[in-house]
């Protein structure tokens, strides 16, 4: 199912070839020598982190352990503890000559342990578990260096930026690798392990998902995924805070690196509810997924997110009409790039809407579509007529043309008297031809209504002003309750202070 | 305007704006709210208008902001302070909105009506709001109520204020992080009201769960509130309670927390007294001023002088400027410019001896700094070493950072140090400045960038008032006055402006007499750029003028700019004929 989950989704992290693709499900590839980077970028390029992630404790010279050949079955797992704590040294890595020779002693211990796991058949000891969950935290839970990038102003667009890498990704990377396969071993006891890999360990573990370096967040992700998949207690719990990062992002921060990693996760998780769907399960829908939409780096994860939407959907297709009025409380004002987004998102959950949902949605749906068609920009006004090359989309819409058509028309009107772009000309010219197609009375009579709203426009223009200077007016005759001024904070009209005077 | 036709339904009026779908026009009603309700009389906004509004609040966020900001100031038509009760429900609704604006808004009005309520008031419904939203089964309500606390307590009787320290006790211990963030970055205002006794107690032992809470973002926001705290603490309970926190903060592994605990040191020493500052407080700051991360120093190094003000000099001297001194050759230009912005300002704490000794060696080497911020912050406070050891000693290098930072390539560089001229002009003198820096201030006037020769105007007309008309005549006007025959047209554009500048400055007489016939000179010029922008700089003039003048020299040259080919030239050629005649019509 997980496989099948990522090869449905286009990678955005793979720029980073070197471990960019974990979908063959048996982990992280790990590069091959220590301190390598990722090929696609000069090695000038890479950002040194400051040193300050690691404790300064000096390093006492570390001593090769012997190999787990060397040994009987029967002391393999004291070994296996012992090389944990040797690798529960953390190494200055902002110095690159500093204590090499230990750094690579380091290096072959972890890639002893994992290959120890790997073959291991034998159930770990509780006293391995421990070990190995203390190491990994030792190792990974840090934090990290500011972000100079963004600066004071903190601008949300620094996406283009290099991302910064920890200088110890090549120890990181082979703890990462062994937790991975420790957890998916078949010799770890769920049973004891979930009280090692405990709530606290989960808490950190997706506190690291905000890491720059999409190698690590891709690492997280698929051990994210396992452990949610190996400790069932731990499930909810895991919901839980992953929640509340997404609460954090949407409502307080409005930046977190990890977002898509945290919903591919989700976007498998989701897939496998049970129907019918628990009411825990749709308040995250509505209260988690669909403000989801609203940060400015939507477009970071849009896709992911819109794939979650979707699962929902394809479980309980009850919930389309009350997910597009999400979306369009959502809508954004002014940024066209994630208007056009929006749209795209749109009509993929229209794809898969029953008639009786769309029917419930409809009216504030086909409203914001004819803005959208009206828009200035013509990419927005594109993407807005592109809705009727759908044939799924066009049926619901001849459905239910008596209320569309009155909406859409006016916005296909003004385009044509004036709108500047000649290829939202031709679409809108031709939407206008499907429509008269369609029913040729109704939009006749659209049209004649339409001219008759456009001349009632401007005296009912007036009228509001008119209402409102009367509404000023007798305001102004009405008193007040004496003590307190009464125009705090408001600018007193003209027509106002004429009438006092 | 009569009242004739069809009667008047003002609650109608607004439901049909709030219907319409042009969100502009939604957000137009409510922003005249007011008008509403006072057209309707306070008995029936009590009573119609705002049960409409408590249910009317499914619109957008931008009209539910809006709303929440009106109803904070509605008291007066309502009916006054006695009826201000009516505008909690719609306020409280607003609290659990999703979006964050719109409820931080509400809980500012709310604050805003609730600290005019009477206590009885409070009693009776503004406790039972917090009650409801801290009990709230969304945590947008849990949030906003505990912005509300500060606001109830004071007001409440024994048995509720114990009930009401209760739950806040149980926010900062929500199951989300979020409610809890909420609860500790309010800690500090609610402790403001709450009785010493129960602040070492109950505060104390909330604030303690906080700093160990495992979400960093729940401990940042307790250490924030640190420094408020422990003001409120007699000095023996913050030593006790507050310090080992903090000073365990210091060394915390995230950086963010260090960042806190460096910001905002300096304000705890006041709160324990001299011995604790000495022994605890001191060896943790020089930790902080050299903390492995640039972004700690930053913080550390911004602060040093408001640190040294609450030591003694000694104490200052002997452990605080070490570490200014490996500061100021710091590897980060950030840390740099921090030390350079604030470092000045240690010269009078230090005293004379001390500064001339220690710190001055520094001050010429942040002056030398290859990061230009840094050399700008130098000169930006120059005067706070003046006062002390005077200019003499730093003159020297001065010059040349001065004459660097002139020529700099970064246009914002150059206009940085041009607004910091007068400054240097007033405490280096005159002499100095006309040795060394006059011709400076001219050639910034044919700069490459609009900006610059902008601000240069500007700087000879401040210093014009700092040294006076007469020096201004020797110095400044003959110098300008020469670059009018400049060949390019913006250049001479320049010039137009700085004359307007300089005119009030220089009094009538020497307008008249230098001045203005370079301005009717130039409407003669081929640009006609330059033609309309004399057509402005005479109307600018024309208050400063003798009417004799204005009759005989300004309107027959605007008379003929306003027969101009040029239509811009015509423009503000009439625009100055008009201010002649109203001149000629006041007089």
């Amino acid at each position: 199912m997980w496989k099948q989950f990522l090869s449905k989704l286009p990678r955005k992290s793979s720029a980073s070839g070197d471990s960019g693709q974990c979908s063959n499900g048996t982990g992280i590839q790990r590069t091959s020598s220590c301190g390598s980077v990722p090929s696609a970028r000069p090695a000038s390029a890479i950002r040194r982190m400051s040193s300050a992630v690691f404790p300064s404790s000096v390093v006492a010279g570390i001593e090769p352990l012997v190999s787990f050949k060397d040994v009987p079955n029967s002391e393999k797992q004291t070994l296996f503890v012992s090389k944990l704590s040797l690798c529960c040294v953390v190494f200055d890595f902002s110095d690159p000559n500093k204590s090499s020779v230990e750094k690579d002693i380091k290096r072959q211990a972890l890639l002893d342990l994992i290959e120890f796991v790997e073959s291991s058949s034998a159930r770990f000891s509780e006293a391995a578990i421990a070990a190995c969950a203390k190491m990994c935290a030792i190792n990974l839970f840090r934090a990290f260096p500011p972000n100079y990038r963004s600066g004071s102003s903190g601008g949300g667009e620094g996406d283009e930026d290099e991302p910064m890498f920890d200088p110890a990704w090549c120890h990181l990377q082979l703890v990462y690798e062994l937790l991975l396969k420790f957890i998916g071993s078949s010799s770890l006891d769920a049973k004891i392990g979930k009280k090692h890999f405990d709530h606290s360990f989960i808490v950190k573990l997706l506190n690291l998902l905000d890491s720059e370096d999409p190698r690590e967040r891709d690492c997280l992700k698929t051990i994210l995924h396992r452990i949610y998949g190996k400790f069932m207690v731990h499930r909810p719990f895991i919901r839980k805070a992953v929640s509340n990062i997404f609460y954090q992002f949407v409502f307080e921060t409005d930046r977190h690196n990890g977002i898509a990693e945290l919903l591919e996760v989700f976007g498998s998780v989701i897939s496998g509810f049970a129907l019918p769907l628990k009411e825990e399960h749709k308040i995250f829908l509505w209260r988690v997924l669909i403000p989801l939409h609203k940060p400015k780096s939507v477009g970071l994860y849009l896709q992911q997110l819109t794939y979650c939407v979707t699962q929902f959907l394809e479980k309980d297709p009850k919930l389309a009409s009350s997910v597009i009025i999400g979306l369009l409380r959502y809508w954004p004002i002014i940024n066209c790039q994630k208007e056009v987004m929006f749209l795209s998102a749109i009509e993929e959950i229209l794809e898969s809407t029953s008639q009786a949902e769309f029917q419930k949605c409809m009216v504030p749906l086909f409203r914001r579509i004819a803005h959208c068609i009206t828009s200035s920009h013509f990419q927005v006004a594109e993407r807005a007529l592109f809705v009727w090359n759908n044939d799924h989309i066009i049926s619901l819409i001849a459905q239910n043309r008596q209320v569309i058509m009155p909406l859409v028309v006016p916005a296909l009107e003004q385009n044509i008297q004036n709108h500047w772009n000649q290829a939202v000309l031709n679409l809108t010219m031709n939407v206008k031809k499907m429509f008269s197609e369609m029913d040729e009375d109704l939009f006749s009579s659209c049209l004649a209504k339409h001219k008759e709203d456009e001349e009632k426009r401007v005296s009912l223009e007036v009228k509001r002003k008119l209402t409102w200077e009367k509404l000023e007016s007798a305001a102004a005759f009405q008193p007040v309750t004496g003590h307190t001024a009464v125009l705090v904070g408001h600018q007193p009209s003209a027509n106002m202070i004429a009438t006092l005077i | 305007m009569a009242m004739i036709d069809e009667p008047l339904y003002p609650i109608a009026v607004l439901i049909d704006e709030l219907k319409n779908e042009d969100i502009q026009l939604r957000l137009n009603s409510i922003r005249r709210l007011s008008t509403i309700a006072r057209a309707l009389g306070e008995e029936r906004t009590r009573k119609e208008l705002i049960p409409f509004l408590s249910e009317n609040n499914d619109d957008e966020d931008e009209v539910l902001l809006a709303m929440a900001e009106e109803l904070g100031v509605f008291i007066p038509y309502v009916g006054g302070v006695e009826h201000a009760h009516v505008l909690l429900p719609p306020l409280e609704t607003l609290c659990t909105v999703e979006e964050t604006c719109v409820r931080d808004k509400a809980v500012e009005s709310l604050c805003r009506i609730g600290a005019q309520m009477k206590e009885i008031d409070i009693v009776d419904w503004f406790i039972p709001v917090v009650k409801r939203l801290a009990a709230g089964e969304w945590f947008t309500a849990r949030v906003s109520s505990c912005g509300l606390f500060h606001i109830a307590y004071p007001s409440a009787p024994d048995q509720l204020k114990t009930e009401l320290r209760t739950i806040y006790g149980q926010l900062c211990q929500d199951d989300m992080p979020m409610v809890r963030r909420a609860a500790a970055s309010n800690l500090g205002k609610f402790a403001a009201t709450v009785e010493q006794s129960y602040l070492k107690t109950e505060i104390m032992s909330i604030f303690d769960d906080l700093t160990q809470d495992d979400q960093d973002s729940v401990r940042l926001l307790a250490v924030e509130g640190c420094a408020a705290l422990g003001k409120l603490l007699e000095p023996q309970d913050c030593v006790a309670h507050i310090l080992p926190v903090i000073v365990n903060f210091s060394q915390d592994k995230s950086w963010r927390v260090r960042y806190m605990v460096a910001n905002q040191l300096y304000e705890l020493c006041e709160a324990v007294g001299p011995e604790p500052t000495r022994a605890d407080l001191v060896p943790a700051y020089v930790r902080l001023l050299r903390d492995n991360e640039a972004e700690v120093r930053i913080a550390a190094a911004g602060k040093v002088t408001k640190f040294c003000r609450i030591l003694s000099p000694q104490l200052a001297i002997q452990h605080i400027l070490p570490c200014v001194k490996e500061l100021s050759s710091d590897s980060s230009q950030h840390v740099r410019s921090a030390l350079a912005s604030v470092i000045m300002g240690m010269a009078p704490v230090l005293g004379k001896d001390a500064t001339i000794e220690q710190l001055l060696p520094i001050f010429l080497s942040l002056l030398k700094d290859e990061f230009p911020d840094v050399r700008l912050n130098i000169i930006s406070k120059l005067d706070q070493v003046n006062q002390v050891i005077g200019i003499d000693l730093l003159s020297q290098s001065l010059l040349p950072a001065i004459v660097e930072l002139a020529e700099d390539r970064h246009w914002r560089v150059r206009l940085a140090i041009i607004e910091y001229i007068p400054l240097l002009a007033s405490q280096l003198g005159v002499g100095f400045f006309d040795d060394k820096l006059g011709a400076l201030c001219m050639q910034w006037l044919e700069d490459k960038v609009y900006s610059i020769r902008d601000a240069a105007a500007n700087n000879l007309k401040r210093l014009a008032e700092e040294f006076g008309p007469e020096w201004a005549m020797q110095h400044i006007i003959p110098q300008v006055l020469e670059k009018i025959n400049n060949p390019h047209y913006l250049y001479r554009m320049t010039i137009l402006q700085a004359i307007s500048l300089l005119a009030p400055v220089m009094g009538a007489e020497i307008t008249c007499q230098k001045l203005l016939p370079v301005v009717i000179n130039s409407s003669k010029d081929r640009v006609p750029n330059i033609k309309f922008n004399v057509a402005k700089v005479l109307q600018s003039l024309i208050p400063i003028l003798d009417q004799s003048v204005v009759e005989k020299t300004v309107k027959p040259c605007l008379v003929e700019l306003s027969e101009d080919p040029d239509v811009d030239v015509r423009y503000y050629a009439n625009q100055a004929l008009q201010v002649c005649d109203q001149m000629m019509v006041s007089s």
